[in-house]
């Protein structure tokens, strides 16, 4: 970094924290680790006033996207802007080196870095060519264990799980991945979980610490600590797609079941994390990623019944299923 | 749809394949879609994309699968009309079959 840059970062951006492999520069104080691994991308995070975006948005058709509750507009220059009512809205730029982040009034400042951290910077994400992944991660004998699928699908309530036997959690919702020498390295998100109350409660022990998300749902913000999260990266062990709820009946037992590179591709497609950016190069980069990951990791269907109960079965699943692969790496140590 | 077999089949631009063992994806990147091939649909593709007539392709199937004649001039007619349907392929003038008998 030059001089310079160091300079203007310093007055500008005071503080700096690392997230999903990223060094995020910020105007203002966050929730996020001051230490950890930021070598993959730089992103400047600065607070702006309402007459910034009522300027940048002026003359832009904003739509509301289908399936969420939030508007997105794009603007002319390749920016992309987004709204929360309640919450707070944000304008990336086209490269995804800048945000700029108004917070409302009425909103948390959880609540606000949740769809900041979320949502919003995976248009930083992919604007420097990431392709973020829709999962919930945990650490098991210091490697990942990822666990695809889509909203309601139990990533969070699984991975809250294995958090009360000990394990610890390296991401909520948003994944990055990416490959180095071979090996495929899972990058660390903020240390918090997303849990409906009777979740936090059964698994966590309390929601008193929770922070409401937001005015529509009951969904807690649940800080974790150092105990409880892991701020480094690590590699993956093994990838699960949960199955959709509609897939799986109350009174089956838990299933897991290979997948066929066919439908690997497929489910990693599905998850990926932001679906609204579909121009031709990151639709290319999409299928090339994903091709990659299926050669390099095989996933598995998991299906569980929804029913609390099946959690601890579910975990113990799980684990069997990563021991051969733990033997097998211990033969080829021998 | 009969399709005339004399013709050939070419990848239609835009269209990203991807062979995974013996299935496959591809994308079209102007309708956004993706779509996932079995075992049996990425020979018929390979076969289909790389032959200079769906003659030929054709023959080479009739050859490797254990099946009617005109049950596979049906299956692979049926078969390119899903193609030409979700925009994949494009049919253009091919060469002769080696059967000599287009259809």
């Amino acid at each position: 970094m030059s001089g310079a840059r160091r300079t203007r970062l310093m007055e500008n951006f005071p503080h700096t924290y690392y997230v999903y492999g990223i060094t995020l520069h910020s105007g203002i104080p966050l929730s996020l680790p001051v230490r950890g691994y930021g070598g993959l991308a730089e992103i400047d995070l600065r607070m702006a006033p309402a007459s910034f975006f009522s300027d940048a948005i002026a003359g832009v058709s904003l739509e509301q996207a289908s399936g969420s509750w939030y508007q997105i507009g794009r603007l002319a220059d390749g920016s992309s802007y987004m709204r929360w009512e309640h919450v707070g809205e944000f304008l990336i730029s086209g490269d995804g080196r800048r945000m700029s982040c108004r917070q409302f009034d009425r909103a948390t400042c959880e609540s606000f870095e949740v769809y900041m951290l979320g949502q919003a910077l995976s248009y930083a994400l992919v604007g420097q060519a990431f392709e973020p992944i829709h999962a919930t991660v945990v650490v098991v004998n210091g490697e990942a264990v990822v666990f695809l699928g889509d909203s309601g699908f139990g990533k969070s309530t699984l991975a809250a799980s294995f958090i009360s036997a000990g394990y610890q959690l390296l991401t909520d919702d948003l994944l990055i991945l990416r490959e180095t020498h071979g090996r495929l390295f899972a990058y660390p998100g903020p240390p918090r979980i997303k849990l409906f109350p009777r979740t936090a409660r059964r698994f966590l022990g309390t929601a008193a610490d929770g922070i409401p998300m937001n005015r529509d749902t009951q969904k807690l913000i649940l800080p974790l600590d150092r105990r409880r999260s892991c701020s480094l990266p690590v590699s993956v062990k093994a990838i699960f797609a949960l199955a959709s709820p509609r897939e799986v009946f109350r009174r089956q037992p838990v299933r897991l079941k290979p997948l066929s590179p066919r439908e690997a591709f497929l489910e990693l497609v599905k998850n990926t994390f932001n679906y609204r950016i579909t121009d031709g190069a990151r639709l290319q980069r999409q299928f090339t990623e994903a091709s990659r990951l299926v050669r390099l990791m095989p996933i598995r269907k998991l299906s569980i019944p929804r029913n609390f109960s099946e959690l601890p079965s579910a975990r113990e699943a799980i684990l069997a299923e990563l021991k051969p692969q733990q033997l097998e790496a211990l033969a080829c140590a021998d | 749809m009969i399709h005339p077999f004399t013709f050939r089949v070419s990848v239609a631009p835009d269209v990203l394949f991807q062979v995974m063992g013996e299935e496959a994806v591809m994308l079209n990147l102007k309708t956004e879609l993706y779509l996932g091939l079995d075992a049996m649909g990425t020979r018929m593709w390979l076969l289909l994309t790389e032959s200079p007539s769906i003659q030929l392709a054709y023959d080479s199937l009739l050859e490797e699968y254990d099946v009617e004649p005109a049950r596979l001039e049906r299956e692979l007619n049926e078969f390119i009309d899903k193609l030409l349907e979700q925009s994949l392929i494009e049919l253009g003038p091919g060469e002769l079959s080696t059967s000599g008998m287009p259809r």
